[in-house]
């Protein structure tokens, strides 16, 4: 800090006065009244306990009622892309869901909303000792697979393992394979299993919180698709400012701190900025 | 049919009760569980809306206890989808047309639903049927649930609304033979500590049975303990009883 100049107490105060003015200037745009109107939401159901308490701010700053639906990204990206259905802001999984919706003329613009991350859970204490993956494949450790989850859950931790080059093991250590990340988690927890290849955001829902450790994963290692999650306007939304509004509000730093402690990286934080480049998640 | 439904108010008063209680829980475990076994997955749910996360143990628990204690209390005085079954019993076509030897046999319906409902909770871990609409509007988020879910899903419902639909023609049809909850209620009821029977005054006369909406007598196969039967004997043939005094 010195050598630019400019010292600590100096950068401090200057940068809290830019964001005091910053927030000064951001917050007429979510304190204006939508009394009386209603938004409706979809987003994949991943998000929903971030998009929960973040709609219910945005209520209070606005007067606006948020009506709100979390599911399967596939099946109301079916519904929108094939279907009669129609939402006002849209907030997929999967970038290519974003792209085919903008193409179609039904999503009128996006911008990436944030990024979800894999990592190894274990139980409180690591009991088993796991260091990385890579000991999910070691004999007498045992692990719990998802495969036949919706794909984010279940084939995404798959092709995690698989490059980790410890699939076929892995299967072999099973305890549990089902269709749920859920109830294979709750093994984790109760300790009949050691080690499972989860989202991070499912360590941080309500009944697992403090009952996991995690260790990361290898970014090599984790496929593309289900990673970025964007945020747009659809071309049904009967009040646009009103959509528009609600986006600014969820890509804000009080929206966004809800995608933080529900386990996301936020679009907007440093290494959020990074992944939107990696991945390149840009409306074009 | 006026002192019918009314006469036993405090069972309505009960039933209403519960309908604020766990009405909604009936409905989410109807129309949006996503499991192919409702009611009882509720701890891993993702519908995070369902009420069922926070009453689905203590639920169970009490009902359990309930039917140790007083039988098939829970289908007579608490389950909201019995108070739906008496509604539209009420103008049933075929009341009292069903004769009992059909009845019994159609009976075992309930024990083959819990056996199958058994076998998907405990072998096949309760798989999910349906995309779990997390959160959302009841209405929007059950429309798409049909049109997302593995027919089985479909099917399974279906099965469910006309079973409680038939109640229209046949009186408490999915009550009496078709309900799981209600067959695992009347397996533990034979061991209640309390329960309405028919004591030696009683002559056969089946003035209890033709009042009953579950077209049975006290303390008989598919007695609910309503106590609706109570004022109808004139011979006072229809008591209360502790096992444990009897005995």
């Amino acid at each position: 800090m010195e050598k630019n100049g400019l010292s600590r107490r100096r950068f401090l105060k200057t940068g809290g006065l830019a964001l005091g003015a910053g927030l000064a200037a951001a917050s007429p745009g979510f304190s204006q009244t939508y009394a009386q109107e209603s938004l409706q939401v979809w987003s994949c159901g991943g998000l929903a306990e971030a998009f929960q308490p973040a709609n219910h701010e945005f209520e209070k700053l606005t007067k606006a009622s948020i009506a709100y639906t979390g599911a399967f990204a596939g099946a109301l990206g079916k519904s929108l892309l094939t279907g009669s259905a129609r939402t006002e802001v849209f907030g997929p999984r999967v970038l290519e869901l974003a792209k085919k919706l903008k193409a179609q003329g039904k999503m009128l613009w996006f911008k990436p909303l944030c990024f979800t991350q894999y990592v190894v859970a274990t139980p409180k204490g690591n009991p088993a000792g796991i260091e990385s993956i890579k000991d999910m494949g070691k004999s007498g450790v045992k692990t719990i697979l998802a495969p036949e989850a919706s794909p984010p859950g279940g084939k995404a931790s798959m092709i995690i393992l698989k490059k980790a080059g410890v699939e076929d093991k892995a299967r072999a250590n099973a305890v549990f394979v089902g269709d749920c990340v859920q109830t294979a988690v709750t093994d984790l927890v109760t300790g009949k299993a050691d080690a499972a290849v989860i989202e991070k955001r499912i360590i941080h829902l309500p009944q697992f919180r403090g009952k996991l450790d995690t260790l990361p994963i290898p970014e090599a290692f984790i496929p593309p698709a289900p990673v970025p999650f964007t945020i747009g306007v659809m071309k049904w939304a009967k009040n646009r400012a009103l959509a528009e509004a609600f986006v600014d509000f969820i890509l804000s730093d009080k929206g966004q701190v809800w995608f933080h402690r529900a386990g996301f990286i936020p679009a907007q934080t440093e290494e959020g900025q990074r992944l939107t480049r990696k991945y390149g998640v840009m409306d074009v | 049919m006026y002192k019918q439904w009314f006469g036993n108010w405090k069972r309505r008063l009960v039933q209403l009760v519960s309908l604020g209680i766990i009405g909604e829980w009936s409905f989410y475990g109807i129309f949006r569980c996503p499991f192919a076994v409702p009611y009882i997955g509720c701890g891993n749910c993702p519908v995070i809306q369902c009420p069922g996360r926070n009453l689905w143990m203590w639920g169970w628990i009490l009902m359990g206890l309930s039917a140790v204690l007083f039988g098939r209390v829970f289908c007579g005085w608490i389950c909201p989808g019995g108070l739906v079954s008496e509604i539209l019993s009420m103008g049933a076509f075929f009341k009292n047309k069903i004769n009992r030897i059909a009845s019994n046999l159609f009976s075992v319906g309930k024990y083959i639903v819990l056996a199958l409902s058994l076998y998907l909770f405990f072998v096949a871990n309760n798989p999910r049927w349906a995309i779990p609409i997390r959160t959302g509007e009841f209405f929007k988020s059950v429309g798409l649930t049909f049109e997302h879910a593995d027919p089985i899903w479909i099917y399974k419902t279906m099965a469910i609304l006309i079973a409680l639909g038939l109640s229209i023609f046949i009186p408490m049809f999915w009550c009496r033979f078709f309900c799981p909850t209600g067959g695992a209620l009347e397996l533990l009821s034979r061991f209640s500590l309390f329960r309405f029977i028919t004591n030696e005054k009683c002559t056969s006369c089946d003035r209890c049975l033709k009042m009953c909406a579950m077209e049975t007598r006290p303390s008989e196969s598919n007695c609910v303990q309503c106590g609706d039967c109570l004022d109808t004997c004139k011979l006072d043939a229809v008591e209360w009883r502790s096992r444990i005094r009897s005995t």
